[in-house]
């Protein structure tokens, strides 16, 4: 590797070592208890498949250029030289690895594995190798925020087309339009996704709690976190701040995304408005009698997937069941302590990656597809879209039977007048 | 032979402390001088009070607990006489009536204490040699287990020759005069180099002295980040 390269990449490293990162870099005891923690171990018990070894291959290379005994005595660490040959294992890291953070609740010390891996992610992306996919898909979004009078009219355009369905599924008030865009002062800047499927049950909810909401221009993904680009996702996550400024809007309602309400909700530092996901939304109209539900609906058992992003690192875990119990008298726990739910196997850009994935995505989720099926529910329903894809796969793939479904639209199709 | 004795047991020992103390202390400057992050890292659901439990999790290692149980005995007998001999090596250099509450000769335990730590060290280096914790470690893992181990059994091969097999000739006021000594900066090292069991104290000595020069540089830098580590945990 020429020498150029290196610094600019050893700059990029040193711009991920704050606080916590030294702290998690300088910690680990290489106990190994984390080891049982991760699905891919636990579904293909390999060593590079453990948090710590994963973790590994970016505290040797730290170990090697910033502490003491990679000038000293680099072989008592295994120190790492940054060079090509540890791009491929970099790579493997990072990419096998979802950021579900089910292994900092193992580790005594709470080491985040995700954080750490978000090191290996802006090494390949500094050196060229990071999924293009994804970095492209990124730059799209960015490109979005830049130009957005060129598209406002085909978004406007495709969203009137889904305004009838909107109405199929709650015919509210004449004269008031079922997606409202551009509302200033309004109460909630709904941001969904590309796909009427975020939309269209949203916004029948939404009209059925008679919410003073606007939708968003943009996507709520954020493929800059995906990739581990800060500088990207940072400029993908301003584009809503902005958008939420500029409407004044006292709150902004991310819909089924995991990374983007983790993203918008504990990484952003400080905002002059509310964030929640919409299951939270959902949940407060349910306890303020805005919505009703009706139980009849589903006379199916029901289990739920806690989305990493969501429950365990975001905070929404009481929530979907208190949905849930409007929704049926049969939900099934899927793990006892949520906390300790396994990930699906689809986070960090795996299931944006597609097919490229989906081998690696089907192996290492057996344990998934295997605490599945041992609810014997027949309604899998989640609040993440990655989440949805990756079970709807693996529903496939293990030939689990499930009819996988969000939890918002279950909500919209219970919908009680 | 003499100078051998008095290096280990004089100057390496200054060296040691000072290498101990001014190696910590960077550790944390240098961490501490690094930007925070603005952004939350914690995980749910959250228990209140956070530093509470920050320090429950610190101490009493739930989440070992949860996982592995026999590595949690070991880790908390470790971790516990740990404590008490470091009491222990504090009684030596200066009388504390409180702990003498519970009545015994220094050190606390009965000689147990050591045996244990050394059982717990070895299993700790045992574990290291099964996969997967064996790709995981490197070779400073091991060699601060067995730098430590044999720290422990010299150190305590001492406690055990006194009180197992009635071995008076170097008693505990002559360890006590030469750890206070050094302490009060006027070293005195003839009670412990004259009699034939002196070579166990220099080892012992040597091999902690080592072993409190490598510890600020090593991942045993948990002893303090532990608690910021799982403060951010618990938000
Ligand atoms: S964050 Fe999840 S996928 Fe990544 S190492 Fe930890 S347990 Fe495995
Ligand atoms: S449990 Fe924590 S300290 Fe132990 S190996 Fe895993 S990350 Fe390191």
């Amino acid at each position: 590797m020429e020498k150029r390269i290196r610094e600019e990449l050893l700059a990029l490293f040193k711009s991920k070592l704050s606080r916590p990162m030294e702290m998690y870099l300088e910690t680990c005891a290489r106990c190994g208890i984390c080891t049982e923690a991760c699905h891919a171990y636990a579904s293909m018990p390999l060593p590079k498949y453990t948090p710590a070894y994963r973790a590994e291959v970016v505290r040797r290379i730290y170990k090697n250029y910033f502490r003491w005994q990679g000038k000293t005595v680099p072989k008592a660490g295994e120190c790492k030289k940054l060079d090509e040959t540890i791009i491929d294992e970099l790579k493997e890291a990072a990419y096998s690895c979802t950021g579900c953070r089910r292994c900092m609740v193992y580790c005594p010390f709470g080491i985040d594995t995700q954080q750490i891996m978000s090191i290996a992610k802006l090494l390949l992306v500094g050196a060229h190798a990071e999924p293009e996919l994804l970095s492209l898909l990124a730059d799209v979004s960015i490109s979005k925020g830049e130009s957005i009078d060129s598209f406002k009219e085909g978004f406007l355009e495709g969203v009137k087309n889904l305004e009838e369905e909107v109405v199929e599924k709650w015919r509210h008030e004449a004269g008031r339009t079922p997606i409202p865009t551009e509302v200033v002062g309004a109460e909630i800047l709904y941001v969904a996704l590309a796909g009427a499927h975020s939309i269209i049950p949203a916004a029948a909810i939404f009209n059925a709690a008679k919410e003073n909401w606007t939708l968003s221009f943009f996507e709520a993904v954020n493929f800059g976190a995906f990739v581990g680009d800060p500088t990207k996702t940072k400029i993908i996550m301003d584009r809503i701040i902005n958008e939420a400024k500029r409407l004044k809007v006292k709150e902004v309602c991310i819909c089924e995304c995991g990374t983007a309400f983790r993203v918008m909700s504990q990484l952003s530092g400080s905002r002059p408005f509310k964030v929640s996901s919409i299951t939270e939304v959902h949940s407060r109209y349910l306890k303020e009698g805005r919505i009703r539900l009706d139980k009849s609906k589903f006379n199916v058992p029901i289990t739920y997937h806690d989305p990493c992003q969501i429950a365990r690192n975001g905070g929404v875990i009481d929530e979907p069941r208190y949905i849930l119990s409007h929704l049926t008298d049969n939900f099934i726990e899927m793990s006892q302590d949520p906390k300790y739910n396994w990930c699906c196997g689809g986070g960090g850009g795996l299931v944006a990656l597609g097919e490229e994935t989906l081998d690696f995505r089907m192996k290492s989720a057996k344990v998934k597809a295997e605490q599945i099926s041992k609810t014997g529910a027949a309604i899998l329903a989640t609040a993440c879209e990655n989440c949805h894809t990756q079970l709807s796969n693996l529903n496939e793939h293990y030939k689990l039977g499930m009819n996988v479904q969000f939890l918002s639209s279950l909500v919209s199709d219970a919908l009680a007048k | 032979m003499n100078t051998v004795y008095f290096f280990i047991l004089v100057p390496m020992v200054y060296i040691a402390f000072a290498v101990f103390i001014i190696g910590m202390a960077a550790q944390v400057i240098r961490v501490l001088k690094k930007p925070k992050l603005n952004a939350s890292l914690r995980i749910y659901p959250e228990e209140k009070p956070r530093w509470f439990w920050s320090i429950f999790d610190s101490i009493l290692l739930p989440t070992v607990w949860r996982h592995n149980k026999a590595l949690w005995f070991f880790l908390i007998a470790f971790h516990a006489s740990f404590i008490l001999v470091f009491l222990g090596h504090l009684e030596l250099i200066t009388e504390m009536k409180w702990i003498q509450l519970i009545k015994h000769e220094i050190f606390l335990g009965k000689g147990f204490v050591g045996l244990i730590m050394s059982i717990a060290l070895l299993f700790f280096l045992f574990r290291r040699f099964i996969s997967p914790t064996k790709e995981l470690s490197v070779p400073e893992d091991y060699f601060l287990l067995v730098l430590l181990f044999l720290t422990v059994v010299f150190g305590s091969e001492m406690d055990w020759a006194r009180r197992w097999y009635d071995y008076g000739e170097m008693s505990v006021d002559a360890y006590r005069s030469y750890l206070s000594s050094i302490f009060l900066l006027s070293p005195k090292i003839a009670d412990v180099t004259t009699s034939g069991h002196s070579f166990m104290l220099v080892l012992h000595v040597f091999f902690a002295n080592l072993f409190l020069m490598f510890f600020p540089f090593s991942h045993l830098i948990h002893s303090i980040f532990a608690f910021s580590l799982n403060k951010i945990r618990r938000g």
